[in-house]
């Protein structure tokens, strides 16, 4: 099982906020939905844009460039152009670290 | 008794509300019908990563090949309907066969403009509809060999962008003073121009084809302002128009495409139009619109089968496409044919912008280079009609979701 890798402080990431992060080589998003953290492939399964670079309405991430839709829960597809999902990671909070498991 | 559904036109409009009669719980018979061999496909790909031969014909499928068949749709594909009887109630396919319908859903798209230019039928032209004119073009790809490509609109943009990828030398004519003009202006067309410039590909604007020239074979192409140019092939780019003939004598209003109101009806019982075809009354634009882009059909199909489910539901999405070119992503909401201001967010000359139609102080539709974020707020904006304060839309520290939720409760 791999290991848990802190990306941040806690407080950089603020509510609302969506940001990339490069986890052992795979460009993982988190986002910070009223105060609980979710992290996914930043990158869109679509044509490989980046979800960071999006929008965050509830748990879902609106890709910027085509406008495909996943639930940030469990990295499904709820709307095109996009058909496959997005891989979800664990995340946790350690000493004021925000942490992914990759 | 059951009811039949027909659907004519098996592209993404008729393919989604094929899938959504059965999703929404319809039991009747529900035929599809489609000119082309194939199952429902998405035709985005087809002028960029089907092209390059980046993308296999499945991966463009709207659903896998036996969705059809499990959800008991009943399909013929590569079949023509050919008329509709709107007092028997059928279909005609193909000039012969006959199909019964209680209510019919029409999505037969578009077809290629082709202009009576001399030497239009030689070899090596071609222009750009289905996999099939994709497969074609591919063939002829490869490096180092001349193309013309007659039309910068989107399609020809696309494709002028997949031929560099290729490395196709690529001569572009169009007849306007820069890409995309007619309708996007000239500052936002300047700027594609621009970047299919810095590709290196060879530009005249302001012109068009005299003839195609060639023995057999296309091998040049001659302009009214008599220049010559030497090509191996040419790709045609002039648009479409939409395919409305089966109706003729059904009563249906034919004007730019077939007309139907907010629920997707036309005038006629029982008959729908969604998609590329439908001129369809817009509650947000107060006005008819007919939208040839891949969101439209996605949507306008399952609202349709809605609708012929009684469901009373007006269709208001707001129009939106994208289209990639090279490195670039353009994006589109809204809908303008006038507008009286061009307020930039952002950088034309960095190409990191959106720009805003306002008419009026409203914004009508706004296009985006590689600032897609910013065009998706500007949806609620357009949806909304009210008026905006164009400082606030211009400043990079307003976020436009703030002017958008202030639009919608006023």
């Amino acid at each position: 099982m791999a290991e848990f890798v802190a990306v941040s402080r806690v407080d950089d990431l603020g509510e609302g906020d969506i940001r990339a992060f490069d986890v052992l080589g795979t460009k993982i998003a988190v986002a910070n939905v009223d105060g609980t953290f979710y992290a996914f492939d930043d990158t869109c399964t679509h044509m490989a844009c980046s979800l960071a670079g999006g929008d965050l309405e509830e748990t879902t991430v609106i890709c910027p460039c085509h406008g495909s839709e996943f639930d940030i829960t469990s990295g499904g597809v709820l709307q095109g152009p996009a058909r496959e999902p997005v891989e979800t990671y664990e995340t946790r909070v350690e000493g004021g670290d925000l942490e992914v498991r990759s | 008794m059951d009811e039949t559904f027909v659907i004519v036109g098996a592209g993404l409009a008729g393919g989604g509300a094929g899938a959504t009669l059965r999703r929404e719980g319809f039991n009747g018979r529900v035929i599809l019908i489609g000119a082309e061999p194939q199952p429902p496909y998405e035709r985005p790909p087809l002028s960029k990563e089907y092209l390059r031969g980046e993308f296999s014909f499945e991966g463009a499928l709207v659903q896998p090949p036996d969705f059809y068949d499990e959800n008991d749709i009943e399909t013929r594909f590569g079949v023509r309907a050919t008329r509709v009887d709107a007092t028997e109630k059928v279909v005609e396919l193909d000039g012969s066969e006959h199909v019964a319908y209680d209510k019919l859903l029409i999505a037969t798209g578009g077809r290629n403009r082709r202009l009576p230019i001399p030497g239009l039928g030689l070899k090596g032209i071609y222009d750009l509809r289905t996999a099939a004119d994709s497969d074609r073009i591919r063939a002829e790809i490869a490096p180092g060999r001349k193309a013309v490509v007659v039309g910068m609109g989107f399609i020809g943009s696309e494709v002028a962008a997949s031929l560099r990828q290729m490395g196709v030398e690529v001569v572009v004519l169009d007849r306007n003073r820069v890409p995309l003009s007619r309708v996007r202006g000239e500052d936002v067309g300047r700027v594609i121009e621009g970047i299919h410039r810095d590709h290196s590909t060879t530009m005249i604007f302001e012109d068009r084809v005299a003839t195609f020239e060639g023995a057999g074979r296309v091998e040049r192409v001659t302009t009214v302002r008599r220049r010559s140019i030497e090509c191996d092939f040419v790709v045609v780019g002039l648009g479409t128009e939409p395919v409305t003939d089966l109706l003729a004598g059904t009563g249906a209003e034919i004007h730019n495409g077939v007309v139907v109101d907010e629920y997707l009806r036309t005038g006629v019982e029982g008959i729908y139009a969604a998609g590329d075809v439908a001129n369809h009354y817009h509650p947000v634009f107060e006005r008819k619109i007919r939208v040839e882009h891949w969101q439209n059909a996605l949507k306008q199909g399952p609202a349709a089968a809605r609708n012929m489910l009684n469901k009373d539901e007006p269709y208001d999405e707001i129009p939106w496409f994208w289209s990639d070119q090279y490195e670039h992503n353009l994006q589109y909401a809204g809908f303008h044919t006038e507008w009286d201001e061009l307020v930039v967010r952002g950088s034309m000359e960095e190409r990191n912008f959106v720009a805003f139609y306002r008419k009026d102080k409203r914004v009508l539709a706004a296009v985006a280079v590689n600032r897609g974020k910013d065009l998706r707020r500007s949806m609620p904006l357009i949806k909304a009609q009210e008026p905006v304060d164009a400082a606030k839309l211009c400043d990079l520290e307003v976020d436009l979701r703030s002017l958008a939720s202030v639009a919608g409760t006023r």
